[in-house]
Parts: structure tokens; C-alpha cells; sequence
């Protein structure tokens, strides 16, 4: 199913925010396109609610410019930015009815009784709600709240919906089907949408792409195949999915490609290298758990393995290599796997990668994220 | 972010004006009147300091309110502690009957006091018939008088803040120091008492300020045997047309409440106010 | 302590109930006084009947002074009312020194002795001529009741999520479109309930109503003060009963708008 286009571009350049002498977003460029479902992925703290107050409107940048569509929206408050918004605790009004929460942005653009009439009611029944409109807010549950505050958000048709957190209050299995539904929707309807998460399981389902922040600014941007197979630092390889980072001297590079000095394996061997990987910087070596090879013999790397878990089809080990590092691997469920036993560990060229160390910068407070 | 400013300006601004006009300005006039005397700036606080008449005023503001501040403590305590105790229909009688009070005009409770303690009142011919007294007692027009009137009034002040300190201690912890082999008084001293300080250090501040400064009790219950500072301002004021003296004295009366205010604030583990977020 | 033993529980009970009745039942002693018979009072009354409460009717002074508080509170709390309400919204949208200093600005009325702030007034009203008005008094009055709004307000303020304000204006609404259509309907029973306190801090005031009374425009609780000095008459037991009444209904409406605050809980 083709999906309907029918949102806004939505453009950040240069886009930065300081409270006082605290910099909750360092200048960031950010190009989302029409219709496109983007996260913004990272722990609390690394300017991602942030980014998304100032594109909401509800926070002034400190310098840079914010477009929406044709639109130059960088000083325009968020009354005027025709925005969608759900918020982590829904926010819906108390003292209104399910469908008054839902007319109110209709109401205030002064359309007629009617029409607004029909609208609720149309996404009342889109969103699962029909026979909700009398019932005031607070006698729904969590989930229907959340609907409720999504109907709110989409019934004014929004250039661009924002989403901050918006699963946040609900129980893991209850998400779960949300997340789906949310995916579902967004399909459907095709409104450009930022989404805000520290999940990254979430990110994985809902996104087209996905920005990883850490430290007020956005440190990969790209499609969950980007950032796995190809993460750009060693945050990001960290943040998403397992991984076993080892620490390296990079020797020299070329082409895409390093020669590193890896001091657990005491071996220097030839990878993919992430840009930015240069000589003398720190690094470190991506092996992701699911592409080690265990084997008796060969020139892998000596270790022991330590611990087994079974997971059914899967099995999780923990190896001691004989530097004493260790490193996690998962391998399809075989029995005759013990613990105590000698192996050797290898890769598949391709599948080992050295990326740049860049330690996230340290932030200050939560205020960034508040 | 300038038209947030303005807004929050606009909100703030009538408010600020009204009660810069209304209040600050005309305290500063007052204060400023206390400096003209013709013998110098300070002669009128060496007036006030010198006079014999003066310091016994003085004196006698202060007693009545240490001895109001200390009677409260002791009567608060067991009305507090039921109330952090009793749940439903009687916890709700006990606390109206605590906030009941709180509604009624001092006036008309000040002179429902003259009534009863009247010379020939209720509580003089019950004393008499009980045979606890021979003649009837003086309770009207001295320090008794005022001192009954006051602690009616402000006791509430007293009990809330304590009761809201008892109430919020974590039962278990008195149960924790029965199970660690304390006593009934080690557990009282070393847990419980500290836990009820903030609000008992708060309300018997509140109550010694408000003291300082009563008016309508004193004047009424005490009358001429038992004068405070706020009478004698008044009557510089209505009776003698004293104005530097009564600013002197309203200025000497803000000042030691202040005093005490950044005192106990600084010294005692008072709640913060209601604006804490 | 949960085991207090038995003679401490039940003298703690005791002493109690005696402190409370000590603050409730005293306050009532003028109901009866108020039904005097004979021209001073007697507690009890040896012969009871409502002819004082027909004096009080009948004598214009009395009558002109019910109407004159009534006038001074009605005034005094609109202004408390809609300064108080707009500051304590505003008290919101300030930070830390600025929010300590102006909220304490604002609640020095409640921390300056009545007496200091009396003869303040007083004599500034001398001045610009406001003394011996009801325009004078309402606005002293306002004065001492703005902190009680401000309290008030404040905390029903603060059960306004910062979210539905942001949710609003999101939805397209300007700043005093929110105000009305949500912020508002959030805090009406803290406006209200800093109303109804506003209204009985001015109509019980004494000690600035005293200061600044003219002949004509004496409040119910001068005239009452005035009387005491003069002689126990039953008239003003009759005065202090209608005070009594008048703060037991306001008191009752405080609390069922205080419910009705307490109802839309999450």
C-alpha cells in the first residue's frame, strides 16, 4: 500500500538552544521529508525533547532557522506552526468531554458546528473511539487516553505531528499493540511525524529513519539498516542493539577500510572502518554478538567460553578471551555448547568494524530533557 | 521571549502597583514621621526607650506573649496528636471544630469573653457555686483576661502546623524504635519529638508574632491594666496626636517581628511557605 | 507510640476534647445573650424574647452599618479577587529570586501587625482625603485580603499542568483563549474559595475600619466596638450573632466548593 502523502517538509538549520551557560542542543541541521516517520532516539538528557519543543514552537532557538514546508517558522509561536502534539502524560484537558478535548482545536479555528461535528467524529471512529464523545477524560484508561490525545493532535490535520514519549505511561504488552496500531495509522494517514523515544525497540518498528542523540546533538541520522550495519561512532553502535566494542589502536587507514592493533586479541587485523576512524584517535572495534563464529580449530581467536544461556532457538554465551576481556555471542541453539570449553572465535570479513571512540559529552542536568 | 515578559508584566503589574500605593508607600510616610522630631531624628525612640511607662508597655507585650506562645504549645499538643489519629466522621467534627474558630470575628469572640468572664458572668457565679471561690474573681480587664481571649484566638494558629508535622510521621518508624528496645520517652524524645519540631517551631512563631502585634484582645479584655505596644500606638495616635511617637512605635513593632521572622527562619526547621513547587 | 498506654490515651482524649470545646463553645455564649429580655445581658437569659433583634432593625445605625460592611466587603473583594488572581497567574511565570521576592511582597500584608498597617492607612488617607470614606476602607481591606487570594489561587494554580496550556496553544489557541478556556475553568473554585475569604477578612476587620470610619460610613464591626465601650446592651449580642451567621454560611460555601476542588482527581 502506497502511502498518502499529507504532511509538510519539515527543515532545521543551524537550529541550537543555551539555557543560561547550558547547551541543550548544539547547532543541528535536520531534514525531514513530507510524510516521513522520524525518531528521535537517545537517553534522557541528550536534547531530543528539546529539539522537539523547538520544533513544536514552545521553546525559541537560540540561534538557526526551522521551516515547515515553505514556511519560515523559526520565531512564529505555536499557535500559528499548525502542529499536532501528544504529549508523554496526554495532557488532555480534565474539565472537558473526550469529544470537547478532541473539538477544541477545531473550535478555536472557528469552523462550523457541523463540521466540526463530523470531523470528531470521523477520527473518534478511526482512532477506535465511536460512543467516547460524551464520556468526560478521566474515566478512560491509559490507553484510550493516549487515543484520545492522538485524535486531538490529527483532527486539525497538522502539517507535522510530534510525539514526545507518547507510550511512556503505559504497561510493556499494552505498547506493544499501540506501537503497532501507531504504524498502522501512519500509513494510512502518511502525516509527517517526529517521534520521541528512548526505546529503541520502539524506534525499530515505528521509523523511517531514526536520529540517535547523545549530548545535545544528533549523532547519526539514518534507517535502522544504517545505523546497525553501519554506526557511525561508538555511541551509536552501543545504543543500538548489542554489541561487543572492544578498545584499538588504529595504525593507519585507507579507503574506507583500517588496519587496527586489537589489544584483547593481540593481533593487529584489517576492517571496515566508519569515517572519522583516523590514526592516533580513539576507536573501537564493532563485533556484533550474533556474528561471531565459534570453531575448535583455525586461526580464530583463543577463548573459553564461560556461561551459557539457553533461549530456545537461541543461545546467548558469554567467552573469556585469554587477556581476560570478554565478549557476548549468540549463535543458533546447539547442546554440545558447554561451559568451560575452549573455542576459537571468528568473523566474517565485513562483519567487524572499527569506529571512532567519541565519548558523549557529559550533560549537565536534565533540564534538557524536561 | 520579550512579549512573554510584557504578558508576565501586565499579570504582576496591578497587583504590584496597588500594593506599592496602598501599602508600601504608605508605611514608608509612617516611618518617615518617626524621624521629624524637632530634638533630632532619633529623639522620638529615646522617648519611647527613657519613659518608665513606655518600657512597662513593652515589657508587659512581651510576657503576655511568650506566656500566650508557651500555653498554645501545651494546649495544641493533645488536640494535634488525636486529630493525627482519628479518621472519618470524628476526625471531620474535631477538625471543624478547630477551623470553626478560624470564620468568627475576633471582635465578636473577644466580646463573647467579656460576658463569661464578667464580673457577675457565668464562670464567677459557677466558681462561687462550686464553692472554689468566696467572692467573684477578677478574670476581666488585666493580663488573665487577655491572656484567655488571646490563646482562644490563636491556638488554631498552634494546632495546625503541629498537626501537620504529627501526621506526616511515618508510623513504623515508632514501631521500628519499640523494636530496637526504645521506651515509650526514648522513643518520644529521640523520634517523635524531633519529627514534630518543624511544625511546632513554625506555629509557636506564627503565634508569637501575631501576639506581638494584637490589638483588639488587649484593648477590650485588658483595658488599662494591661496595655501593649499596639494599644499605646493607638493611642498616640486617636488620643494624643502623637504621629512620630506612633511611627516610632509601629516601626520599633515591625522591626523585632522581622527580627524574629529571620531569626527562627535562619535558626529553625520551619516549613517553606506554600509557594515551594 | 501505636500502643500508647491506656491513661495516656485516654487523658490525650480528654485534654482534647476539653481544648476543643474551650475554642467552640465560648463563641456561641452570644446566641443566648442575644435573646435577652431585660435591657443588659444575663447569661443565660433568666427571661428570653427576639426584642433586640427588632431594636437592631429598627435603629438606623445599626441598620446604616450592616450595609456600609456589606458595601466595603462587596468592594473590597473584587479588588482583592482580581488583582490577587491575575498576580498569582503571573507569580507562575517567574524564577526563583524575583518569584521569592514579589511573593513576598505579596504576602507582607499577612506579616505587617494590622496596627502598623492601620495607622499607615489612616494617616495617608488623611492626606488625599480617602479617610471616613468606604472607598478607603474597601481598599485597605483589599489590601489585607490580597494575600488570602494570592494562597488561594496559587494552589489551585498549581494543579494546572503546564501540558494542557502547551496542548492549547499547539491547537491553535492564543494566550487568552487558553486563559478562558483553560486555565480558568481549573481555578474558579480557587477563586472562588479566595473570594469567600477575601469578603469575611473584610467583613470581620476591626482595628483598619476603626482607624478610618467617618460617622456615616461605620461598619457593623466599629458600630459593634463602639457599643462595647459604651455598655453591655443585648443589642450588641444581636450585632455578633448576625456576624456568627453570616461566617457560618460563608463557611459552609467554602466547603462545598473545597469538594467540589477536590473532585476532578486523576
Amino acid at each position: 500500500m502506497t502511502p498518502i502523502q499529507s504532511g509538510q517538509s519539515l527543515r532545521l538549520a543551524g537550529v541550537s538552544k543555551t539555557y543560561g551557560g547550558f547547551r541543550a542542543l548544539e547547532p543541528t541541521d535536520l531534514d525531514v521529508k513530507a510524510g516521513e516517520f522520524l525518531t528521535l532516539l537517545g537517553p534522557s538528557g541528550s536534547g531530543k525533547t528539546t529539539l522537539l519543543n523547538l520544533t513544536a514552537g514552545y521553546v525559541e532557538p537560540t540561534a538557526g532557522e526551522i521551516r515547515i514546508g515553505a514556511r519560515d517558522v523559526t520565531h512564529m509561536p505555536a499557535r500559528h506552526r499548525n502542529i499536532g502534539m501528544v504529549f508523554q502524560n496526554y495532557a488532555l484537558f480534565p474539565h472537558m468531554s473526550v469529544g470537547e478535548n478532541v473539538a477544541y482545536g477545531l473550535s478555536v479555528r472557528r469552523l462550523p458546528k457541523p463540521e466540526i461535528a463530523r470531523r470528531v467524529g470521523e477520527i473518534l471512529a478511526l482512532m477506535r473511539l465511536d460512543g467516547f464523545a460524551d464520556r468526560p477524560v478521566q474515566q478512560l484508561s491509559g490507553g484510550q487516553q493516549q487515543r484520545v490525545a492522538l485524535a486531538r493532535a490529527l483532527v486539525i490535520e497538522p502539517d507535522v505531528l510530534l510525539m514526545d514519549e507518547p507510550l511512556g505511561a503505559l504497561d510493556k504488552q499494552l505498547r506493544r499493540s499501540v506501537q503497532l496500531e501507531l504504524r498502522r495509522l501512519h500509513q494510512k494517514l502518511g502525516r509527517t511525524t517526529i517521534y520521541v523515544t528512548h526505546d529503541q525497540e520502539e524506534a525499530l518498528v515505528l521509523s523511517d529513519r531514526i536520529a540517535v542523540m547523545d549530548g545535545g546533538r544528533i549523532q547519526q541520522l539514518g534507517t535502522v539498516d544504517d545505523l546497525y550495519d553501519r554506526p557511525l561512532n561508538a555511541f551509536v553502535a552501543g545504543f543500538i542493539g548489542e554489541s561487543n566494542l572492544l578498545p584499538v589502536r588504529v595504525l593507519s587507514t585507507s579507503g574506507g577500510q583500517a588496519s587496527v592493533d586489537v589489544e584483547a586479541f593481540r593481533r593487529t587485523i584489517a576492517v571496515d572502518a566508519a569515517p572519522g576512524t583516523a590514526t592516533g584517535e580513539p576507536a573501537r572495534l564493532l563485533i556484533r554478538p550474533e556474528h561471531i563464529e565459534l570453531g575448535l580449530g583455525g586461526d580464530g581467536v583463543a577463548a573459553e567460553i564461560v556461561e551459557v544461556i539457553y533461549l530456545g532457538e537461541l543461545t546467548q554465551l558469554t567467552l573469556r578471551l585469554d587477556g581476560g576481556e570478554t565478549l557476548a555471542a549468540r549463535q543458533i541453539t546447539d547442546r554440545t555448547l558447554r561451559a568451560g570449553a575452549r573455542v576459537h572465535v571468528s568473523w566474517k570479513p565485513g562483519h567487524a568494524r572499527a569506529v571512532p571512540h567519541s565519548p558523549s559529552k557529559p550533560t549537565k542536568t536534565e533540564k534538557a530533557d524536561a | 521571549m520579550a512579549r512573554r515578559h510584557l504578558e508576565t508584566a501586565c499579570l504582576l503589574g496591578p497587583a504590584l502597583v496597588v500594593l506599592a500605593l496602598l501599602f508600601v508607600v504608605p508605611l514608608g510616610r509612617l516611618f518617615s514621621l518617626a524621624f521629624t522630631d524637632p530634638a533630632g531624628p532619633f529623639a522620638t525612640f529615646g522617648v519611647l526607650a527613657d519613659s518608665a511607662v513606655y518600657r512597662q508597655v513593652m515589657w508587659n507585650t512581651f510576657v503576655v506573649a511568650v506566656m500566650v506562645t508557651a500555653l498554645c504549645v501545651l494546649l495544641a499538643w493533645p488536640v494535634a496528636y488525636v486529630l493525627s489519629r482519628l479518621e472519618g466522621v470524628w476526625f471531620g467534627l474535631a477538625l471543624y471544630g478547630v477551623l470553626f474558630p478560624f470564620w468568627i470575628s475576633v471582635l465578636v469572640r473577644t466580646f463573647s469573653w467579656m460576658l463569661l468572664l464578667e464580673r457577675n458572668g457565668p464562670i464567677n457565679r459557677l466558681l462561687m457555686a462550686t464553692g472554689i471561690t468566696e467572692a467573684p474573681l477578677a478574670l476581666l480587664f488585666n493580663n488573665v483576661g487577655v491572656l484567655v481571649g488571646m490563646i482562644h484566638v490563636l491556638l488554631p494558629y498552634m494546632i495546625l502546623p503541629l498537626y501537620g508535622a504529627m501526621v506526616r510521621i511515618d508510623r513504623r518508624l515508632l514501631l521500628a524504635s519499640d523494636g530496637l528496645g526504645a521506651g515509650l520517652i526514648d522513643t518520644f524524645r529521640r523520634i517523635y519529638l524531633p519529627l514534630c519540631l518543624p511544625g511546632l517551631a513554625g506555629g509557636a512563631t506564627f503565634v508569637f508574632l501575631l501576639s506581638l502585634g494584637f490589638f483588639i484582645t488587649p484593648a477590650l479584655l485588658g483595658g488599662s491594666n494591661a496595655i501593649t505596644l499596639s494599644m499605646l500606638i493607638a493611642s498616640f495616635v486617636n488620643d494624643r496626636l502623637a504621629w512620630s511617637l506612633a511611627a516610632a512605635g509601629s516601626l520599633a513593632l515591625l522591626a523585632i517581628v522581622l527580627v524574629l521572622m529571620a531569626l527562627t527562619a535562619r535558626l529553625l526547621p520551619i516549613e517553606r511557605g506554600l509557594f515551594a513547587r | 507510640m501505636n500502643r500508647l498506654p491506656l491513661v495516656l490515651r485516654i487523658s490525650a482524649n480528654a485534654g482534647a476534647s476539653l481544648v476543643l470545646a474551650f475554642l467552640v463553645l465560648p463563641i456561641l455564649a452570644v446566641v443566648p445573650a442575644s435573646f435577652n429580655k431585660a435591657s443588659f445581658i444575663y447569661l443565660p437569659p433568666r427571661a428570653w424574647s427576639g426584642v433586640w433583634y427588632e431594636r437592631f432593625l429598627a435603629d438606623p445605625e445599626w441598620r446604616t452599618s450592616l450595609v456600609n460592611s456589606v458595601e466595603v466587603a462587596t468592594l473590597a473583594t473584587i479588588i482583592a479577587v482580581a488583582l490577587g488572581t491575575l498576580a498569582a497567574i503571573g507569580l507562575r511565570r517567574i524564577d526563583g529570586r524575583w518569584r521569592t521576592l514579589v511573593t513576598g511582597l505579596f504576602l507582607a500584608p499577612m506579616i505587617v501587625p494590622v496596627i502598623v498597617t492601620a495607622v499607615a492607612l489612616y494617616r495617608s488617607a488623611l492626606d488625599v482625603g480617602l479617610s471616613g470614606t468606604i472607598l478607603g476602607m474597601s481598599l485597605g481591606h483589599a489590601i489585607l485580603a490580597l494575600p488570602f487570594v494570592v494562597i488561594n489561587v496559587g494552589i489551585a494554580l498549581r494543579a494546572v499542568d503546564d501540558n494542557w496550556l502547551r496542548a492549547a496553544a499547539g491547537l491553535g489557541a492564543g494566550p487568552w483563549r487558553i486563559f478562558r478556556t483553560v486555565t480558568l475553568p481549573n481555578i474558579t473554585p480557587g477563586i472562588v474559595g479566595g473570594a469567600i475569604f477575601a469578603f469575611i477578612t473584610s467583613f470581620d476587620e476591626v482595628i483598619i475600619a476603626v482607624f478610618m470610619a467617618g460617622y456615616a460610613s461605620k461598619t457593623l464591626p466599629v458600630k459593634i466596638w463602639e457599643s462595647i465601650r459604651l455598655e453591655f446592651t443585648p443589642v450588641i449580642a444581636v450585632a455578633a450573632t448576625v456576624m456568627i451567621a453570616l461566617a457560618i454560611v460563608l463557611f459552609a460555601l467554602a466547603q462545598i466548593f473545597s469538594r467540589k476542588t477536590g473532585s476532578p482527581s486523576r
